[in-house]
């Protein structure tokens, strides 16, 4: 009995610790959707480096995530960084700004591996 | 013993009269309520809080902003001008990343657009805390707002003359105007409590409390 009881009220602990500690009190989304409502904005809904804020007055132009040419000289690790720290995390423009604090760790791997999709590629 | 129940009588009456005064200051609550409930409104803004949103799909089946801390966040002189002549906030239709927005949302004649700037001012949120933010310009908030964080990535800013900058926020022209200080700074600093799911980062654990403070003044100073 008692072991049981134990068990039950780590399991609630650890569902709290990870709602509560996971970056994010948002429901997960998928990485489409996360992309879609996130990136798209500058990356563009396909990922072409053409979203609504890809005007010509930007100092730099969003990454074209289906460029395999491009992507490849990324890591995984290099996206991972720059999802959650922004450009800045790796010396890129601060103009990619960092979702560390938006996105839970496991919706970041997600997002990663949905542009290793995209660009058809794998990194260097 | 008259004396004292005169006094009484005409203190009482004071009082009364405070209350009538006071009440005569927000009459156009109840009928500015009215004329938002008899137009609809609430079809497309949120009225009620706390934010209900869970997940991007709750978000995306919103029409239009939450205004149930409209009267923590607007400045009542902009409501009541705006509602006379609105013109697009958000350079995108809301939330959208594929169709401008049209500027077609409704506009009220004088009265009522004054009665309804006072029933939204009347929605308030305690999560909106005074924080003493007064609007100031210069290098160090400029800094933060275009080279430590690409803010104008997403909003659209004034700068030399022209307008530059990203289309999916609401813009930053105006923004002085338009906004309360310390609502800019509870919106960096708790963003949360009012949008649990938006588009934009949360930059509260990214920058610090003196660089948020800092961002707010320089954001409410731009016009």
């Amino acid at each position: 009995m008692v072991g049981k009881a134990t068990c039950v009220i780590a399991a609630a602990v650890t569902v709290f610790a990870v709602t509560v500690f996971s970056g994010s009190t948002a429901n997960a989304a998928s990485a489409e959707a996360n992309y879609k409502f996130y990136c798209s904005q500058c990356h563009g809904l396909e990922g072409k480096g053409d979203g609504p804020n890809a005007t010509k007055s930007q100092p730099v132009s969003p990454r074209n995530h289906t460029s395999a040419t491009e992507m490849a000289k990324l890591t995984d690790q290099d996206i991972v960084n720059v999802i959650k720290g922004g450009g800045a995390a790796t010396s890129k423009s601060t103009m990619m700004p960092p979702f560390g604090k938006t996105l839970a760790d496991g919706e970041v791997t997600a997002l990663k591996d949905y542009l290793r999709k995209l660009c058809k590629c794998k990194g260097n | 013993m008259k004396g004292v129940s005169f006094l009484r009588l005409a203190a009482i009456s004071a009082f009364a009269a405070g209350i009538a005064f006071a009440g005569t200051s927000h009459a156009g609550v109840a009928e500015g309520k009215k004329i938002f409930d008899s137009k609809n409104c609430g079809g497309c803004h949120q009225v009620a809080g706390p934010a209900k949103e869970k997940s991007i799909e709750d978000q995306l089946a919103k029409k239009a902003p939450e205004l149930w801390y409209a009267g923590s966040k607007f400045k009542k002189e902009f409501l009541e001008k705006w509602l006379k002549d609105p013109k697009p906030i958000r350079p995108m239709e809301y939330y959208s990343l594929t169709k401008k927005n049209a500027g077609n949302h409704p506009k009220l004649d004088g009265k009522n657009a004054d009665e309804v700037a006072d029933y939204l001012m009347s929605l308030t949120s305690a999560d909106a805390k005074k924080a003493g933010i007064a609007p100031k310009g210069g290098p160090q908030g400029r800094i933060i707002f275009e080279k430590k964080q690409g803010c104008y990535g997403c909003h659209e800013v004034s700068k030399g003359g022209s307008t530059v900058g990203g289309l999916t926020g609401p813009t930053m022209i105006g923004i002085g105007d338009r906004l309360q200080p310390d609502w800019i700074y509870a919106y960096l600093t708790n963003p949360k409590v009012f949008k649990p799911v938006k588009d934009m980062p949360t930059y509260e654990g990214v920058l610090s409390e003196s660089d948020l403070k800092i961002l707010a003044e320089y954001v409410s100073s731009l016009k």
